[in-house]
């Protein structure tokens, strides 16, 4: 048997020990993969939750921007399906003053005459 | 080790791997988890052996995996084989690792007790722990795709067109970078004769 043969079989030897002594993951971090699978199959990420303090602060900052515009938005649409009612209320006798500043650009008498 | 082939050999009865990323694109995470216990120690082993550190191989492999998750939804079945797809990202992932590591580890060899005539016998005399030492020690010194070709082929046991595929290469090109990766080994051994022990007899030219 020459040299080179028997330099191939001594590194076949080397190869199937490699094979055979494979390096192998630990249990925890397949574990950890796994666990990304787990949150892919969910879908699509979901954005990382507000901190309670951060979303107490939003949910005020909605509640003072829906509560103006609600209020704004209420009070525009009395003045405009029941403006006799806002009358003794708020604008004493010339309602056609505090109308039109309720709602720029409406056509007062045109409501009025209905 | 009998456990570790059964980790790399695929099963006639199984699920198919591209069946199983379907189910996970559609939701199935226990797909998903079937994937991983797949291709997850196969790839590790392949990645340690290429950067001859396992943080790194853990990093590269997960990173494999997250990159398959996102692509899942848009798996063509029958385009390309899932393993051919994960070892692709894997060899690439790993190119990068040791382009920015610039040098790979050289792994050092104990010495062996009995000075014997030739290589053979040298690892004749070894335990399977140290053959695979000796191996990985030589794989070391190797240039960067000469030891993924090697490994692909002698250690992962594809063969050259799955190879070519991986590697994104001709065949012809595969065949000559493990023609050379296994003299650079040989080399490389005959390089440690004397911590290996054995003589070099081979004659001269």
């Amino acid at each position: 048997m020459t040299e080179s043969n028997r330099d191939d079989i001594a590194l076949e030897t080397l190869f199937a020990a490699g094979r055979s002594e494979r390096p192998l993951p630990s249990g925890e971090f397949l574990e950890r993969v796994a666990a990304s699978a787990d949150a892919g199959a969910a879908g699509p990420r979901p954005a990382p939750a507000a901190r309670p303090v951060l979303r107490l602060a939003l949910l005020g900052r909605v509640f003072a921007a829906s509560g103006l515009s609600g209020a704004a938005a209420l009070g525009a649409w009395i003045g405009f399906v029941m403006p006799e009612a806002i009358d003794p209320l708020t604008l004493g006798s010339d309602d056609t003053v505090a109308l039109a500043t309720f709602l720029p650009g409406t056509d007062i008498e045109a409501i009025l005459d209905e | 080790m009998e456990d570790n082939a059964a980790l790399v050999a695929p099963r006639a009865d199984e699920v198919p791997d591209s069946a199983l990323l379907v189910a996970f694109s559609n939701g199935d995470a226990q797909a998903g988890r079937q994937l991983v216990a797949r291709l997850g120690p196969m790839l590790f082993g392949y990645a340690a052996r290429v950067l001859g550190d396992h943080g790194d191989a853990e990093d590269v492999v997960q990173e494999t995996m997250l990159r398959l998750w996102k692509m899942a939804p848009d798996w063509r079945q029958g385009e390309a084989k899932v393993t051919t797809w994960a070892y692709r990202v894997t060899m690439n992932l790993c190119t990068d690792r040791l382009r920015q590591r610039q040098a790979r580890p050289q792994v050092a060899l104990n010495a062996v007790a009995e000075p014997t005539a030739d290589l053979a016998s040298a690892v004749e005399l070894m335990t399977a722990r140290q053959r695979s030492e000796m191996l990985d020690a030589a794989l070391s010194v190797l240039p960067d795709r000469q030891r993924q070709a090697v490994v692909l082929r002698h250690l992962e046991g594809f063969s050259n067109p799955e190879i070519a595929e991986i590697m994104d290469i001709g065949v012809e090109a595969v065949e000559s970078l493990t023609a050379r990766g296994k003299r650079a080994l040989k080399k490389a051994l005959y390089g440690r004769r004397e911590e290996l022990g054995f003589e070099d007899d081979r004659k001269q030219p």
